[in-house]
């Protein structure tokens, strides 16, 4: 009988504590959906303060684009799902490093 | 008890939101896979990976396309229930009869997702690809307009930490 090699505990250690990059969800600015709608939205399913929701819509506007959310992809899936059920786009990438 | 919402409206406005919500119900059954404006409803979450955006599509799409059946016939109910309640008039219905929606706050959710989305049909079906975009002599822009409007007013008549029950 051959003893069972076990992996070396460093190793083990080093696998586990590699990050997993955060996902982030992305709405993107369209030429349909009213501000106030898109700030109803944003208060309504994420919870952010009036201010937040405001800021995030303004920079879609403004910037094409805004990072609504970050954390696991599939965190993110749902939201972008979510996104969609109100008619906005919104996209799932991997947070820049 | 939850508060409502009244939408006050005309006759003549009921009848034609609920023939456009009627044909959004359609739509979104049929969910034809060549229909631009419903590739705008379902839209790809990973546009540069093919693979993630199709696996996440396959399963996503078809639940996504059922519960915008879901909020329309919930829009359905209440445009349906407020003609029903019109009073029969002697002298025959007009199309400025005055109408009252009442939405209880479970349906407010469905009328502004609604609204939305014929919204974004509409500007499919009218190739408007920017803000600015306008064709002065298309009525259909007049119809792209006043469910903006009905949208807004929604929007403002159930602001949260408003009072309790708005009416628009």
């Amino acid at each position: 009988m051959t003893p069972l090699a076990t992996p070396d505990i460093d190793e083990r250690l080093d696998l586990q504590i590699v990050p997993d990059l955060p996902w982030e969800t992305v709405v993107w600015n369209d030429p349909v959906n009213l501000m106030s709608y898109v700030v109803r939205v944003f208060t309504e399913y994420f919870g952010y303060s009036t201010e937040k929701a405001t800021a995030l819509m303004l920079a879609v506007h403004n910037e094409g684009h805004a990072v609504v959310s970050q954390g696991v992809r599939e965190q993110m899936e749902l939201h972008a799902q979510a996104m969609h059920d109100y008619g906005l786009w919104a996209t799932v990438r991997k947070a820049a490093a | 008890m939850s508060a409502s919402t009244s939408l006050i409206v005309t006759r003549l406005e009921v009848v034609h939101l609920t023939d456009l919500v009627d044909q959004f119900a359609d739509l979104v059954a049929e969910s034809s896979e060549s229909d631009p404006a419903i590739d705008r409803l379902t839209p790809d979450p990973y546009p540069d990976d093919a693979e993630a955006g199709a696996q996440f599509r396959d399963a996503a799409r078809d639940d996504l396309l059922a519960r915008r059946g879901a909020d329309a016939a919930a829009v359905l109910g209440d445009l349906r229930t407020a003609l029903g309640r019109t009073p029969p008039d002697t002298s025959g219905t007009d199309a400025d009869d005055i109408v009252e929606i009442v939405l209880d706050a479970d349906d407010v959710g469905a009328w502004l997702r609604t609204l939305a989305a014929i919204r974004l049909v509409l500007a499919s079906r009218l190739g408007i690809t920017s803000e600015d975009d306008r064709d002065v002599d298309d009525p259909r822009f007049g119809v792209y307009d006043w469910i903006g409007y009905r949208l807004e007013a929604l929007i403002q008549a159930t602001e949260p930490g408003g009072q309790g029950s708005g009416s628009t």
